[in-house]
């Protein structure tokens, strides 16, 4: 580029890292500048999500993948205000959710539904499988009592569990998978437009994750449901994604189609990555080209870009000055000083 | 919980408890000498004694009546005590736990002062306060000093079981199914009822089993202090009366000690029992 | 170093006895890596727990767990209690559970230290923020004084790791140690694993549902299903020339990088028998596209071959029928 250093950097604080985002008016979720802080004590601020802008078009899911500890949870969780963002923008379906108020809030509510990361605790351990299945629907006052139980029904068995046999059982019953399962089905129970997925299979044997990736495919298909889809599963992410969002340290990365992503990684961490994935085979030596170097603190992040602590290209630009989300190819956006060829 | 269950400790409990139950509520049914009848003719009698089971104290009180009136008395005060206190300080401890932010601050710095100071001298300040009348002439009605005896203890037992419900509330609402209730549009009061409420419930009974112990001993230290239950009898005044006695009839301070003794010991030890089953449902073992 | 043998354990349940894990025999050697793949909900946590003599209290065992020559059953609650952290320790499948949410992680982590080794505390701290950086935890120092809620589900996986790994322990279960970890965390986690079993001669018992985890860490592989213990062979040999065909489905249903995106994942149809029904037959008949009459009514038992190779099936894939 021909610009000097500093005007690039005042092009980044007017324009922000948007230029992935698509006209507003297309969209179903857009956030914008997402920032995430955690107090922890005696002046200690963790940013976890930095300046994350993102957004879905109806009917499209979206990966976020990224190192463990880079701010996937807390994004998913900021997205239905719990806790709400430090500051950003997120407009869901036209409103700016951010700025609502508690009562209009909760309103909005049963169209986001989260399945949270540890399964679990996810599940209040006293609550039969039926109530805790049936809670929102009762929440909301949908149908009667015998419709109620009948629509419990129908979700375990779409989530591959008997009804018969699990309804009254409480959740220490029943293995870690199964836990996922149920809330999944509970996830469900208000049919709402995006559902966020933090780890939705990792619980789960590889046939049950099948089942259950095949099942949010089929109830995209029935409800037009938009997914965010949190996972660290490579190949888990490319079967079910539209496009795939790269984290690192509470920063986007890489965009792009699963095909693109994976085939022409731009950005260093992406690239190691796609490298680290196992292999079901033995005889494949751990080739995995491990990645070097410890990673930094959330504390103190390092100036620049974020991985340079770590990436092989480094340079000292890399240093000075934080890379923009850029286009490098249709659809293929990095944010990388110095991207792979 | 079957081999607790089966072991002889906790069948002794369980029937300790029943027992002064039993005797606190129909006490005064029983075909017994009310507490304060004097027996001229028999004073400081040791027990199975001129038909006393348990004797005499020295102004010719029954001892086994005392027993029976005290344990009245004294587990009234306690488990009012703890019931009101422990209903206080859990709904404060609850609810600042689970909003947090300020009121959160505010509350657990007051119960941290208050719990730094001892309880004894915390119930007597309470009762120097409570307990003077206007007119220093006209005494307090034994009554009125109960009373007073359990709103102070009651204000001792707020934080105590106030912190512990904090602390349990801020372990549970972390779990994501808190989250995930609250993501679901469940309303706060409703979160605190239906999620919070009944798992922090078993943390705050175990507490409050070793609370009522507390009380108990809290109340006899009182009335050693001579701010107890005046003209009246409870096991603590029944030791206070008998501490004068201690050389030639010990039985009169030793019998309400013992009473006092296992009904604490019973408390922890049921507390004890709540508390380890927490742990292993919380550690699923 | 670990003997199981005809290992059963069932729960009573309100519907009747759960069946959990059935006949079970498994041999480790000091050193040696087990790794334990099969369906959601076929027993393997049960399983590991159990030889951690770590039941819910509703659980009945028959057969026997020998550690290090001991029978477990015959010690006593403090005994058992004594091979924990030293002797065996466990990765938790759900750490957010496992963890004291209103304990510091540093505490956590020195309460073993201090209490199995003696350490003093400022020596247990330095192996807390030792074991921190080596399960990859960035700013060990700070991670030491947050509490578990404060962290991410992969950081807390990762304190569970540290926390099983603090006394040097013979054997660890890690059961599904890393679920919630990104690959190039798990690749190094894995490898730090292996590494500890170099260096200390540990054995390990590696439950998972990851075939490609198991398949670099691991030198014998059980598969499970419904309970039952029904393939076990060396990693090479289970890989080359799986016997069971449940095994196969489960390979079939793995996937991989290589498959296209947006394509529907194969699965296998049906779900696992109810556990509180015992059945006649083969537990993989309904769900087996290989299944005949015979499966139907009989049930296999666990066959033998020539190299050691274990299955149960009637009719073993790459077996003329
Ligand atoms: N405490 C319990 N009471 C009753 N049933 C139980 C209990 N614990 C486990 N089970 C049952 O035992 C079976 C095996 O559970 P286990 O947790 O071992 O599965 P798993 O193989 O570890 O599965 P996952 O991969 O999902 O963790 C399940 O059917 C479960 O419902
Ligand atoms: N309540 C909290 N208080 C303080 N810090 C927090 C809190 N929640 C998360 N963090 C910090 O924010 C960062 C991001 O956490 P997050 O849970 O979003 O990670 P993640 O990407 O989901 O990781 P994983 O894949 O391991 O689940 C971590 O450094 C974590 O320690
Ligand atoms: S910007 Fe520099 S440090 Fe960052 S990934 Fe690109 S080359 Fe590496
Ligand atoms: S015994 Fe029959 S049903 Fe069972 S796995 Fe073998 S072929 Fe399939
Ligand atoms: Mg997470
Ligand atoms: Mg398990």
């Amino acid at each position: 580029m021909l610009l000097p250093a500093w005007s690039r950097t005042l092009t980044t604080t007017i324009d922000g890292n948007t230029a992935h985002l698509r006209p507003a008016d297309q969209t179903l979720l857009q956030i914008k500048d997402l920032v995430v802080e955690f107090d922890l004590g005696g002046g200690r601020i963790v940013k976890a999500v930095s300046n994350v802008s993102l957004d879905l078009v109806e009917g499209e899911t979206l990966s976020i993948v990224g190192e463990s500890g880079c701010g996937k949870s807390t994004l998913g969780k900021a997205i239905l205000q719990l806790p709400a963002p430090t500051s950003g923008s997120i407009v869901f379906q036209g409103t700016d959710i951010t700025k609502l108020k508690k009562k209009e809030l909760r309103n909005v509510r049963p169209a986001m539904q989260m399945i949270f990361q540890d399964p679990v605790s996810s599940l209040d351990p006293r609550f039969p499988v039926s109530r805790a299945v049936e809670e929102p629907l009762k929440i909301w006052n949908r149908g009667n009592e015998a419709e109620r139980s009948a629509k419990v029904d129908e979700l375990l068995n779409s989530v591959g569990l008997d009804p018969a046999l699990v309804r009254d059982r409480r959740p220490y019953e029943f293995s870690g998978g199964q836990c996922q399962r149920i809330s999944i089905a509970r996830a469900l129970a208000l049919e709402p437009k995006l559902l966020i997925c933090d780890e939705p299979v990792s619980a789960l044997d590889v046939s049950v994750q099948a089942q259950i990736l095949n099942l949010l495919q089929d109830m995209k298909d029935a409800y037009g449901l938009t997914l965010i889809f949190i996972s660290h599963d490579l190949a888990v992410v490319k079967a079910v994604s539209t496009r795939i969002m790269v984290m690192y340290l509470g920063k986007i990365c890489e965009i792009a189609t699963p095909d693109e992503l994976y085939s022409r990684p731009l950005h260093h961490y992406t690239s190691a990555l796609v490298g680290s994935v196992p292999v079901p085979d033995p005889e494949r030596k751990v080739s995995a080209t491990l990645l070097e170097g410890e990673p930094p603190s959330p504390l103190d992040p390092p100036s620049g870009c974020r991985f340079r602590t770590r990436c092989p290209a480094a340079t000292e630009l890399c240093a000075t000055e934080e890379p923009m989300l850029r286009l490098a190819a249709d659809g293929h956006y990095v944010a990388c000083h110095h991207p792979r060829a | 919980m079957d081999s607790v269950k089966k072991s002889w400790v906790f069948r002794i409990t369980i029937a300790w408890f029943t027992l002064i139950i039993f005797f606190a509520i129909f006490g005064p049914l029983l075909p017994l000498p009310k507490w304060d009848q004097v027996f001229d003719d028999a004073l400081s009698v040791t027990p199975f004694k001129q038909g006393h089971i348990l004797g005499t104290d020295s102004n010719g009180y029954d001892i086994f009546s005392g027993i029976i009136y005290g344990a009245r008395i004294s587990l009234f005060i306690s488990f009012t005590a703890v019931f009101v206190g422990g209903t206080i300080g859990s709904a404060i401890g609850i609810t600042a736990a689970y909003i947090r932010g300020k009121f959160d601050y505010v509350v657990s710095t007051l119960f941290n002062v208050v719990l730094s100071i001892p309880n004894l001298v915390l119930s007597l300040a309470l009762i120097a306060v409570l307990a003077t009348n206007v007119d220093p002439n006209v005494p307090t009605s034994t009554g009125r000093r109960i009373m007073v005896l359990v709103i102070s203890l009651t204000i001792v037992i707020i934080p105590i079981l106030g912190r512990i419900a904090r602390a349990a509330t801020l372990s549970w609402s972390n779990r994501e199914f808190v989250l995930a209730a609250r993501s679901m549009g469940s309303k706060d009061r409703n979160i605190i009822w239906r999620h919070i409420v009944p798992n922090v419930l078993p943390a705050i009974f175990a507490v409050a089993f070793l609370a009522i112990g507390v009380v108990i001993v809290a109340e006899a230290s009182l009335s050693l202090l001579g701010a107890g239950v005046p003209d009246g009898t409870s096991w603590g005044s029944m030791v206070a009366r008998g501490r004068n006695d201690i050389e030639f009839a010990p039985h009169i301070i030793i019998i309400p000690l013992v009473c006092i003794a296992f009904t604490v010991i019973a408390c922890n030890y049921i507390g004890d029992v709540i508390r380890k089953q927490l742990d292993q449902r919380q550690a699923k073992l | 170093m670990l003997k199981l043998e005809n290992l059963e354990i069932s729960f009573a349940t309100n519907r009747g006895s759960l069946h959990a894990v059935k006949g079970v025999s498994i041999e480790i050697a000091a050193g040696e890596s087990i790794g334990i793949v099969g369906e959601s909900g076929s027993g393997k946590t049960v399983l590991s727990r159990a030889s951690m003599g770590l039941l819910a209290p509703t659980a009945t065992r028959t057969g026997t767990v020998t550690f290090d020559g001991k029978e477990i059953s015959s010690l006593s609650r403090e005994e058992v209690r004594e091979t924990w952290g030293t002797g065996m320790a466990m990765i938790f499948q759900d750490p957010m559970t496992a963890l004291n949410p209103v304990r510091r992680v540093g505490s956590q982590i020195m309460e073993g230290l201090t209490v199995r080794l003696g350490m003093s505390k400022a020596d247990a701290r330095k192996r807390a923020i030792e074991l921190l950086g080596r399960v990859r935890i960035p700013d060990p120092e700070l991670a030491l004084n947050k509490f578990p809620g404060q962290l991410s589900g992969g950081m807390r996986q990762r304190v569970m790791i540290a926390i099983a790994l603090a006394c040097n322990p013979k054997l660890l279960f890690a059961d599904e140690p890393t679920t919630a970890l990104d690959v190039t965390v798990q690749a190094q986690i894995l490898q730090l694993l292996s590494e500890l079993r170099k260096e200390l001669n540990m054995s390990m018992v590696l439950v998972t549902h990851d075939l490609g985890v198991v398949a670099g860490h691991t030198d014998k592989i059980a598969v499970m299903y419904a309970g039952e213990v029904v393939e076990y062979a060396t990693t090479k040999d289970l890989f080359a020339r799986m016997r069971m065909p449940y095994t196969e489905a489960l390979m079939k249903s793995i996937p991989r990088l290589s498959t296209p995106s947006g394509s529907r994942l194969p699965v296998i149809e049906g779900r696992l028998p109810d556990p509180t029904k015992p059945e006649p037959g083969c537990l993989f008949a309904s769900r087996c596209p290989y299944a005949q009459e015979k499966c139907r009514t009989q049930h296999p038992d666990l066959t033998t071959d020539s190299d050691g190779h274990q299955y149960r099936c009637f009719f073993p894939l790459g077996a003329a029928h």
